[in-house]
């Protein structure tokens, strides 16, 4: 069986930039054993090697971005590109590196769930609950309805519901 | 025509920072500010909480070196409890110091392998986008693999022991929570799913061969880039060995006299006093005996090599004793050498874990906590990563905290870093007809070979937009970035 892992970034004190966290909580409840869970407040470094261990990533994030829909999944490519920190390295870079360093590379995916409130607070705001739902949705249909994982290998453009 | 300089944010350190070098007519250097922009606050959010949640809540100022704000915190409080360091129980102890010297390991190979690295094996001048860990990682595969597998090694050793890598918790008022299981210390001893304490050891001796080589081939760079006196502050025993878990602060002068000698960490309020500049919000820590001007101490690697007699581990003593024979003097104030500092410390740091990890103490059962008369102060001084890290705090009756001042390592460092961009700024950039990025990022070296970690030394709190200004000489605004 594909060992599949999925990556929730953000930070649960800052509203809406929770979404990635609140998204593994999600999955846990609706499908308990099922899959292995990692929580990261931003992508490092040492996340490659992590990742070299799967067949399958999926990196779930909140975004800025306005999405149709609310949320969309999309191919993630190998590329080079960094930061200027010591964090905060892209899910791009880090597929790179999991690539130069230990030779693997994973199908990976990006899941972008779109947020609107990033201050000081617990709760994200309504809309963004409501875009959760519809990647909970996504990610099911993917997941479940079709080839799982596999599938990202076919797509060269976003999914959305 | 005048004019502003500005480096923003200056990369490869923890948070955010500004540089502004301000230019005359003829390009002389008139003056140079390493700005802290981020705001401060958690010394009054911690207001009106239960002690006991000083060590958790506090070490939400960061996700880089929380642990030692857990652990600082968490001595303060066990004084508030009735216990000292020295009444804590020894398995609690060990286990604690296992934690810190994790902590140091993974924060001192991060810095070294991600942020540090790309000046050194690339160059000053190499391109920016050259210099970072994914160039890194692309050229010397080997290094990259290292670096990334040290800090995993420690930050395993902090799930281990603290239940997550980043905010997790082992210290409570008095003791730890929980003790180290067998099969949890084999993890690290087996070397079967992780290369094992020795490999650790063996690639740290390997670091610090690699950056003595380094100091050979460049010499008279290292020797004088951004060298100027100071004094150094760190901790030491009572017999003058490296301490960074509990010992007696010390301090020099540029030239070794003692300024601050041996004296008991619960007596800092004596010693040490605070001053504020209004282009930043990191305060500018000195000694008060003597003065604001020159009271101020570099700490971290460099700083505590420097003060104290020796290290209690052999390898890194042999190497610590290395590094002053290299480098010919008793007290360095070179600020480059404060990478291979850092990496003797690497080195020393696996060692300890070495030792712990053998130590029987750390698997037993009984006596996690203990609790004494309950005051209302506490103070706990830690070494962290960056230096020496203070944690003071006060409680009313019913034992809500009532006053928090915290004297975080950046801090103390505040002053050096200064000094540190002013040296580039007058020795590499004033005067010349044309600025290249390469002299920039020469500012930036200076700043990283300290490690700051902004976010802790401004007690970050909330979303800080960077704001950047460029005005002419006659005060206009001509240009302003904004940096969510």
């Amino acid at each position: 069986m594909e060992k599949f892992l999925l990556i929730g970034v953000g930070n649960s004190g800052r509203a809406d930039d929770g979404l990635g966290w609140l998204f593994l909580d999600e999955i846990k409840k609706r499908y308990p054993g099922i899959f292995i869970t990692e929580y990261r407040y931003q992508l490092q470094v040492e996340d490659a090697e992590l990742i070299s261990h799967y067949d399958s990533v999926l990196f779930i994030d909140a975004t800025q971005e306005k999405i149709p829909g609310g949320c969309a999944l999309r191919p993630c490519e190998s590329s080079g590109s960094f930061f200027y920190s010591s964090h905060l390295q892209s899910p791009e870079a880090i597929v790179y590196l999991s690539e130069e360093l230990y030779g693997r590379t994973p199908v990976a995916c990006t899941l972008h769930i779109c947020g609107y409130e990033w201050e000081l607070g617990e709760k994200p705001e309504k809309t963004a609950l409501e875009n959760l739902e519809r990647a909970l949705q996504l990610f099911h249909d993917t997941f479940f309805e079709n080839a799982g994982p596999a599938i990202y290998k076919q797509k060269t453009e976003p999914v959305t519901l | 025509m005048s004019r502003t300089i500005t480096i923003d944010p200056v990369t490869r350190v923890e948070g955010h920072g500004r540089v502004t070098i301000h230019l005359d007519e003829q390009g002389k250097v008139n003056e140079s500010y390493f700005h802290i922009v981020e705001f401060r606050g958690f010394e009054r959010f911690i207001q009106g909480h239960p002690y006991w949640q000083a060590p958790n809540l506090v070490q939400r100022l960061c996700g880089i070196c929380p642990v030692s704000h857990h652990l600082a915190a968490a001595k303060a409080i066990d004084q508030i409890v009735g216990i000292d360091p020295e009444n804590l129980s020894p398995l609690a102890t060990k286990l604690r110091k296992l934690l810190h010297y994790a902590q140091i390991f993974q924060s001192h190979a991060l810095h070294f392998f991600y942020l540090a690295s790309p000046d050194l094996l690339f160059g000053m001048d190499a391109p920016p986008e050259k210099r970072n860990v994914v160039a890194v990682a692309a050229e010397n595969r080997e290094l990259a693999v290292q670096g990334i597998t040290m800090r995993k090694f420690g930050q395993e050793l902090i799930k281990a022991l603290a239940g997550k890598k980043i905010h997790g918790t082992l210290a409570i008022p008095g003791g730890v929570y929980k003790t180290f299981k067998k099969k949890e210390r084999d993890y690290f001893l087996s070397g079967d799913e992780l290369p094992n304490i020795e490999t650790m050891i063996e690639w740290s001796s390997a670091m610090v061969e690699f950056i003595k080589n380094y100091h050979i081939e460049n010499r008279d760079f290292l020797d004088e880039f951004a060298a100027f006196p100071s004094g150094h502050l760190g901790t030491v025993k009572p017999d003058g060995a490296l301490e960074l878990y509990d010992g007696l602060l010390r301090a020099i002068g540029p030239e070794g006299t003692i300024t601050l000698p041996d004296v008991d960490s619960d007596d800092y309020v004596q010693y040490f006093s605070e001053a504020v500049e209004r282009w930043s919000y990191m305060k500018f820590p000195y000694l008060k005996n003597i003065g604001r001007k020159n009271g101020w101490n570099r700490v971290g690697p460099m700083a505590r090599l420097n003060i104290c007699d020796y290290i209690p581990t052999p390898l890194a003593e042999k190497a610590r004793l290395e590094y002053f024979e290299f480098s010919g003097k008793t007290v360095i104030n070179s600020t480059m050498y404060s990478h291979w500092a850092r990496l003797i410390e690497t080195l020393h740091c696996a060692e300890i874990i070495n030792d712990l990890l053998h130590d029987p103490d750390i698997l037993g059962e009984d006596d996690l906590v203990r609790e004494g008369r309950h005051r209302q102060k506490g103070i706990g001084i830690i070494e962290a990563p960056r230096g020496t890290l203070t944690h003071h705090y006060e409680v009313d009756d019913k034992g809500m905290i009532t006053r928090c001042n915290l004297i975080v390592s950046t801090t103390h460092n505040n002053d050096a870093m200064n000094e540190a961009v002013k040296w580039v700024a007058n020795n590499v950039i004033s005067k010349k007809e044309a600025i290249t990025e390469g002299m920039l990022n020469q500012v930036e070296v200076a700043i990283r070979a300290y490690d700051p970690c902004l976010s802790c030394a401004t007690q970050a709190l909330g979303k800080m937009p960077l704001k950047a200004e460029l005005y002419d000489h006659e005060g206009n605004l001509i240009q302003e970035i904004i940096k969510n």
